[in-house]
C-alpha cells in the first residue's frame, strides 16, 4: 500500500513537471500548419541576434565561472583552514543573493558605479560587462560557495596543506596543485550551475543594457508565437545538459572521491 | 655542536600552557622519540619544529640557524603524518616527486630520485597507483619516501604507525629505523606507544604535562626511571607502598617484612611513607627468603600466557605481579600457595614525584 502511494505521488509529480514541457515542445513544433516541423528552431537559430546574444552569454558565463572560482575557492579554503569560526557568517553572506532580488542588486550597482561615481564602470562597454560579470558572480555565489565548501569538507585540507608546506610548497602551489584538483568535481558542479544561471538571466543584463540571451528570449517572447517556445526548449536542454555534465564529471573523479 | 636545538621553548594556547620551558639538544643522525600520553605536548613540539606552530617563547635552531622567522615551506623539514596525507589527485610517483618539483629540480634528477626512493621503500612496482588503491602500510611508506625525496635536514614523524594494524606497525617501524640509519637523517618521532619508542630510538624524551620528565636512552628510561610518571608510563610497574625504618641504612618495611635498598633514602625520615617500584620481569621464585632481596607472599592468581606465567602475589597490603618464563618442568604456582620472590637489590626503585 505504501509503495502504491509512493508511485502515485511520483506519477503526479512527473505529470506536473513534464506535461507543460511536453505541451511547450509540441507547440514549438507546430509552426507549419498541420504538420510537425523544426521551422521555429530554424528561425531562431538563423536569427543573427540569437547568435550574438548566445555567444555573448556564453562568454559572460565563462568569465563569471573563472572569476567565481578565483574568488570562492581561496575564500572557502581559507575560511575552513584558518577562520572556521567565521564559517556561519560567510555562509549567511553567500546566501544573501537568494533573498535579495536581482533588481535590487543591479540598482545598487548602477548607483555605485554610474558615470558620475568614483568608479564609473557603466561609462564603457567593457566596464559594464565587468559589472555584469560581478552581478552574475553574486547571483551564482550561493551555489558556487556551497559546492566548493562541500568539496573541501570531503578532504582533510589541514593535513594536506601541512604536508605540501613541509615539502616546500607556497600558498599558490598548494591551491593550484593540491586543493583545486581535489575539489574539481565540486568546482565543476558550481561552474555548471553558474553557466545555467547566466544563460537564462534577464534582469541584470536588461537593466545594464547588454545584449545577453535572457533579454533576447524576453524580446522574442513578446513579439512571436512559436519561436519563444523553441527557445525555451533549447534553454531547458542546455540546463539539463549542464546537470548531466555535473553527473558525468562526478564519475570521472572516482579516485579523489574514494580517497576522501 | 648539536644539530637540532630547542632552548627554553614554550607554547600556550590561550591560558593553557601546553609546553613548559622545554630544552633539548639533538645530535646529527640521532633518532629521538617523544613519548607521552595524549595532551602532554609532544606533537606541539614537533609542530613547532616543523613551523606549523609558533613558540610562545624560546628558540629552535637547526644546524646553528634559528628557525624563528622561517615559514614551514622554508625549513627543509620532511614530515610524515598519522593520516598519511598523500595527495589524492597524484599517483605514487607524482607524490614522491612533488617536493622536488616544487624545488625546481631538473626532470632527470626528479625521475632518478623518485626511482631511488621507491626502491628504498620497495614499492617500485606501484609507481602508477593512486593512494586509494593502496593499503595503509603502503601509503605510509610512500609518505615516508615523499618526505625523504627532497633530502630534508630533519625528518619528523607524527605518530606514523598509529593508524596501522599491529603486524604492519612492527614491520614498518623496523623499516623506518633501517632507512633512518641508512640515510643518517636526524629524526624526531612522536608516539604514545612505549614499545615503539623503546625499540627504535637512540634516545627517548618522556613527556608529561608539557615538560620532559626524562631524556635518556631506552635502557636508561626503562631501568632507571627518573620520576614516578616515567616509571608508570614506560613498561609495566609494580608500585609497593612501604615505610622508612632507618634512612641512614636505607632500611624500609613492606608490611611486616624488612628490606635494605640499594638506593639512598637519606632525604626521608623514619616512619615516612615511601613508594617503591619493581618491574614484573625482575624477580624469580626462590625456595626460601635469604637476605634482604626477597619478598614472601601468597599467590592470588597465576595466568599461563604461553611463553610467560604472570603471577599476582599479595604482600599483606600491596599486590604485585611478576612474570617468569614458562618452564615445562615446573608447574605454575597455585592460588593460595605461599611463595618467595627473589630479586636484585638494585631492581627495587624508589619513586619520586
Amino acid at each position: 500500500m505504501k509503495k502504491l502511494w509512493a508511485w502515485g505521488a511520483l506519477t503526479v509529480g512527473l505529470l506536473y513537471f513534464i506535461l507543460p514541457l511536453l505541451g511547450m515542445t509540441n507547440f514549438s513544433l507546430k509552426m507549419r500548419r498541420g504538420v510537425y516541423s523544426l521551422d521555429a528552431y530554424a528561425v531562431v537559430l538563423g536569427d543573427p541576434r540569437f547568435q550574438e546574444t548566445f555567444v555573448f552569454s556564453i562568454l559572460m558565463a565563462l568569465a563569471t565561472i573563472i572569476f567565481g572560482v578565483l574568488l570562492v575557492v581561496p575564500t572557502a579554503y581559507w575560511v575552513r583552514l584558518k577562520l572556521p569560526g567565521l564559517r556561519p557568517y560567510i555562509e549567511f553572506v553567500t546566501l544573501l543573493p537568494l533573498v535579495i532580488p536581482a533588481i535590487v542588486i543591479v540598482f545598487g550597482y548602477i548607483r555605485l558605479y554610474n558615470t558620475s561615481s568614483w568608479l564609473p564602470l557603466t561609462g564603457s562597454i567593457t566596464g559594464t560587462n565587468i559589472l555584469l560579470m560581478f552581478g552574475y558572480a553574486t547571483l551564482a555565489l550561493p551555489y558556487m560557495y556551497r559546492s566548493v565548501d562541500t568539496g573541501l569538507r570531503s578532504i582533510d585540507i589541514a593535513t594536506l596543506t601541512e604536508a605540501a608546506q613541509s615539502l616546500g610548497a607556497g600558498w599558490t602551489t598548494i591551491l593550484a596543485k593540491i586543493i583545486l584538483p581535489n575539489v574539481l568535481v565540486a568546482v565543476l558542479s558550481g561552474a555548471f550551475l553558474t553557466f545555467a544561471i547566466v544563460i537564462g538571466e534577464f534582469t541584470m543584463a536588461a537593466l545594464l543594457n547588454r545584449p545577453a540571451f535572457g533579454p533576447y528570449m524576453q524580446l522574442l517572447g513578446a513579439n512571436r508565437a512559436y519561436e519563444p517556445a523553441a527557445l525555451a526548449v533549447m534553454s531547458f536542454a542546455l540546463t539539463w545538459g549542464c546537470l548531466g555534465l555535473i553527473q558525468l564529471v562526478s564519475r570521472f573523479q572516482k579516485g579523489v572521491q574514494s580517497a576522501a | 655542536m648539536s644539530f637540532l636545538t630547542l632552548t627554553h621553548v614554550q607554547k600556550s594556547f590561550g591560558p593553557v600552557q601546553v609546553v613548559k620551558d622545554f630544552n633539548m639538544s639533538i645530535e646529527k643522525g640521532e633518532f629521538i622519540s617523544f613519548l607521552g600520553p595524549s595532551g602532554c605536548g609532544k606533537t606541539t613540539i614537533l609542530r613547532m619544529i616543523a613551523g606549523f606552530e609558533t613558540p610562545s617563547g624560546g628558540t629552535i635552531s637547526i644546524n646553528g640557524k634559528s628557525q624563528q622567522n622561517l615559514r614551514p615551506n622554508q625549513r627543509n623539514i620532511g614530515m610524515v603524518f598519522q593520516a598519511y596525507a598523500l595527495f589524492p589527485n597524484m599517483n605514487v610517483a607524482e607524490n614522491v616527486a612533488f617536493g622536488l618539483k616544487v624545488a625546481g629540480a631538473p626532470k632527470t634528477e626528479i625521475a632518478a630520485r623518485v626511482k631511488e626512493m621507491l626502491g628504498l621503500i620497495r614499492l617500485d612496482h606501484l609507481a602508477d597507483r593512486y593512494p586509494y588503491q593502496m593499503s595503509g602500510g603502503q601509503q605510509q611508506r610512500v609518505a615516508l619516501a615523499r618526505a625523504l625525496a627532497p633530502k630534508p635536514q630533519v625528518l619528523l614523524l607524527d605518530e606514523p604507525l598509529s593508524a596501522l594494524d599491529a603486524k604492519i606497525r612492527v614491520s614498518l617501524r623496523e623499516e623506518i629505523r633501517a632507512i633512518q640509519q641508512k640515510l643518517g637523517i636526524t629524526t624526531v618521532f612522536v608516539t604514545h606507544d612505549q614499545e615503539e619508542a623503546l625499540s627504535i630510538s637512540d634516545r627517548i624524551v618522556v613527556m608529561n604535562a608539557g615538560k620532559a620528565d626524562q631524556i635518556g636512552t631506552p635502557f636508561e628510561v626503562y631501568n632507571t626511571p627518573a620520576t614516578r610518571f616515567v616509571a608508570s608510563f614506560v613498561g609495566t610497574l609494580n608500585v609497593i607502598e612501604a615505610k622508612v625504618v632507618d634512612p641512614a641504612s636505607n632500611r624500609v618495611a613492606i608490611g611486616d617484612q624488612q628490606l635494605t635498598l640499594r638506593h639512598s633514602i637519606a632525604a626521608f625520615k623514619a616512619g615516612d611513607p615511601i613508594s617503591l617500584a619493581m618491574r614484573p620481569e625482575t624477580g624469580s621464585l626462590a625456595e626460601s627468603a635469604e637476605g634482604d632481596t626477597a619478598l614472601t607472599g601468597k599467590v592470588v592468581s597465576a595466568h599461563f600466557l604461553g611463553s610467560v606465567i604472570r603471577t599476582r602475589m599479595d604482600l599483606g597490603g600491596s599486590t604485585i605481579s611478576f612474570d617468569m618464563f614458562n618452564n615445562p618442568g615446573l608447574l605454575p604456582p597455585a592460588a593460595g600457595e605461599t611463595v618467595t620472590l627473589r630479586f636484585a637489590a638494585s631492581d627495587l626503585l624508589v619513586l619520586l614525584d
